[in-house]
């Protein structure tokens, strides 16, 4: 459904120099330098699939989104959503794709959203019954008749966000692509995209792109995860499978009798090399350990044997610990599942 | 290629929703009208001095009241012009916002040329007929024979075609500068004077007169003013100036679409 092919996107920034003497002498001679945002990513996801895109700031996700929704022009390589080269056939793509920018509102700024919605009704030529049972969707789960005939710009950030995300998906699109869609939603209105989008993946296999800084939104919303670093993919496949790339788990455990927890502690640290153990505030012994030497059969085997465990459990590597792993460079490139 | 469609339907809201945008802000049209008075006050009190003592037709062949009516309706159809177009596409390509309207399945272009016509309209009518009628209180006019009104017509709106096709050229400046604002204004100065709306072009020396005669500005102001006032020799002279505006309004179109193609596949928006 969307594919890359060493997608890369170049551009020219004029350099200033600091001080005023600096900007002077930029009227004279101007240097440029070349920023690749973008520098020569592949990747293939399938239609149906709901991916995150993840990267730092700065990882060209936003560049690449504007490549795959037509607004850019890649210097090099090229992308395909549903079959078509998106800044070749513009109109054509726009038709089947929805957009939010959480930057940028695509609303009319001084029309109410009911009104910003019967244009997009005619822009689309949404057909009555689309644009009844979606309007009916969001009255349900956005209370989007409270936004009322407020213009736009004088709605809240939250308010607003409402209406963008409903407005993306009016038109029963192939594929959305949501540039953090969730800045200035609460828990339950977040709660209620994540249905929105989840909903329209089920019923009308709606693929879904997105970007965000809430980790919570990822894991809510999405299966699949593209990890950017440094213009390159990382990782494409599960987001299960990106958990699993952790290089280092954990157990915790509570055990009777034998030692106190502190030398308990202590003991399994010298018994597992590279390990290490802390006493949670509950009293428990938490274990840490690096997966390339130590298996989880030799940490459980030694637990066992040394101690009689009353409780014991391995927490999943959590996104956040999985994500500054990679962007610190902890996880070298590779490449899981089906790439390009 | 294959051909996206060009349905009306997908322009027109953008019309309407313009218009309703346009009503929020009322006081604009007071400023510009009382903006438009002050600029054809001192160009037809100057250029009535200037004809005051002549009895008959003076240089040019202009009368007092044939060069009042003139210089007054050159105003009116500047206003008419100012379709905000220039300053609209010249922001939202350096703000970036243009992104919003590109992922429509729309042609830019002519959502902007739908969007403005609300802008004409409106200012035709809250700005440009309170401006003729005032004047026409004030000073004496000359009154058009009917045959001219009707040329005058057509030609009016051709007018506004390549008003709205420069202004959107200017706009266009927004994506290799980022000094727009010295855009817009030499663009102003040029039209003003290559249109005829601070000289009448029959009034300028040879050289420049021939230039300005060639010049697609002459379509937006004396073209129309030249049928109006019936100052043609013939069926022959009036085809010419129609003939002129047609070929600037015809090319400036193909201009237009050649150029934006080229500019919207060079486009960066950063940030956001």
């Amino acid at each position: 459904m969307i594919v890359a092919e060493g997608l890369t996107k170049d551009f020219r920034i004029a350099e200033r120099r600091p001080g005023l003497l600096g900007s002077l002498s930029t009227l004279l001679t101007r240097e440029y330098r070349t920023v690749h945002a973008v520098d020569g990513i592949s990747f293939a996801l399938r239609a149906g699939s709901k991916t995150a895109y993840i990267g730092a700031n700065g990882a060209g996700k936003s560049t690449t989104i504007k490549m795959l929704t037509g607004i850019m022009t890649p210097t090099s390589g090229r992308c395909l959503v549903n079959g078509v080269e998106p800044y070749r056939h513009r109109r054509e793509n726009a038709r089947a794709i929805g957009v939010v920018f959480g930057q940028r509102s695509q609303l009319w700024w001084d029309l109410s959203v009911p009104d910003s919605f019967r244009i997009l009704r005619r822009i689309y030529a949404i057909p009555d019954a689309v644009y009844e049972r979606n309007l009916a969707l969001y009255r349900e789960l956005l209370d989007i008749d409270a936004l009322g005939t407020t213009p736009v710009r004088q709605l809240s950030l939250g308010q607003r966000m409402r209406a963008e995300i409903a407005a993306s998906l009016l038109h029963d699109p192939k594929v959305v692509f949501w540039d953090e869609p969730t800045i200035g939603l609460d828990m339950v209105l977040k709660e209620a995209v994540r249905e929105l989008v989840n909903r329209a993946n089920a019923e009308l296999g709606t693929t879904v792109l997105l970007t965000s800084h809430d980790l919570s939104d990822i894991a809510a919303i999405c299966d699949d995860a593209l990890v950017v670093d440094g213009g390159r993919v990382v990782h494409e496949g599960t987001l299960t499978e990106l958990l699993g790339r952790a290089d280092r788990r954990s157990v915790v455990f509570d055990h009777r009798g034998g030692p106190g927890p502190l030398d308990a502690a202590r003991g399994v640290e010298a018994g597992l090399p590279g390990a290490t153990a802390t006493v949670t505030p509950e009293g428990r012994i938490r274990v840490d350990y690096p997966a390339a030497s130590l298996t989880s059969r030799q940490v459980l085997g030694f637990l066992l044997d040394r101690f009689e465990l009353t409780d014991c459990y391995a927490p999943e590597p959590d996104l956040e610990t999985v994500l500054r792993q990679i962007y610190r460079g902890g996880v070298p490139a590779a490449r899981n599942g089906g790439g390009a | 290629m294959r051909r996206p469609d060009l349905r009306p339907g997908g322009y027109l809201p953008f019309a309407t929703s313009g218009l309703q945008s346009l009503l929020q802000y009322r006081s604009t049209f007071l400023i510009t009208g009382i903006t438009a008075a002050a600029g054809a006050a001192v160009t037809v009190f100057l250029w009535r001095a200037v004809y005051a003592d002549g009895s008959g037709p003076g240089p040019g062949g202009f009368t007092p009241a044939s060069i009042t009516t003139y210089l007054v309706v050159a105003q009116v159809l500047a206003v008419v012009h100012t379709n905000r177009v220039d300053d609209e596409v010249a922001a939202e390509v350096y703000r970036g916002d243009i992104a919003v309207t590109l992922v429509r399945p729309l042609s830019y272009p002519l959502v902007r040329f739908a969007a403005c016509l609300p802008v004409i309209g409106a200012n035709a009518v809250l700005v440009g007929v309170p401006l003729l009628v005032l004047f026409a209180a004030l000073v004496p006019l000359t009154a058009p024979r009917p045959v001219d009104v009707l040329l005058f017509l057509p030609s009016a709106a051709l007018s506004v075609l390549i008003a709205f096709c420069v202004n959107l050229l200017t706009g266009m400046a927004g994506f290799v500068t980022t000094n727009t604002w010295g855009v817009r204004m030499a663009k102003q100065g040029v039209v003003a004077f290559f249109a005829g709306q601070m000289v009448p072009l029959a009034l300028l020396p040879g050289p420049l007169h021939a230039l300005a005669m060639v010049l697609p500005f002459r379509a937006m102001a004396d073209g129309p003013l030249t049928l109006l006032l019936g100052r043609y020799e013939g069926t022959a002279g009036a085809a010419a100036v129609l003939g002129h505006q047609l070929a600037w309004g015809a090319g400036l179109v193909l201009l237009c679409a050649a150029l934006w193609r080229a500019a919207v596949s060079r486009l960066e928006v950063l940030g956001g």
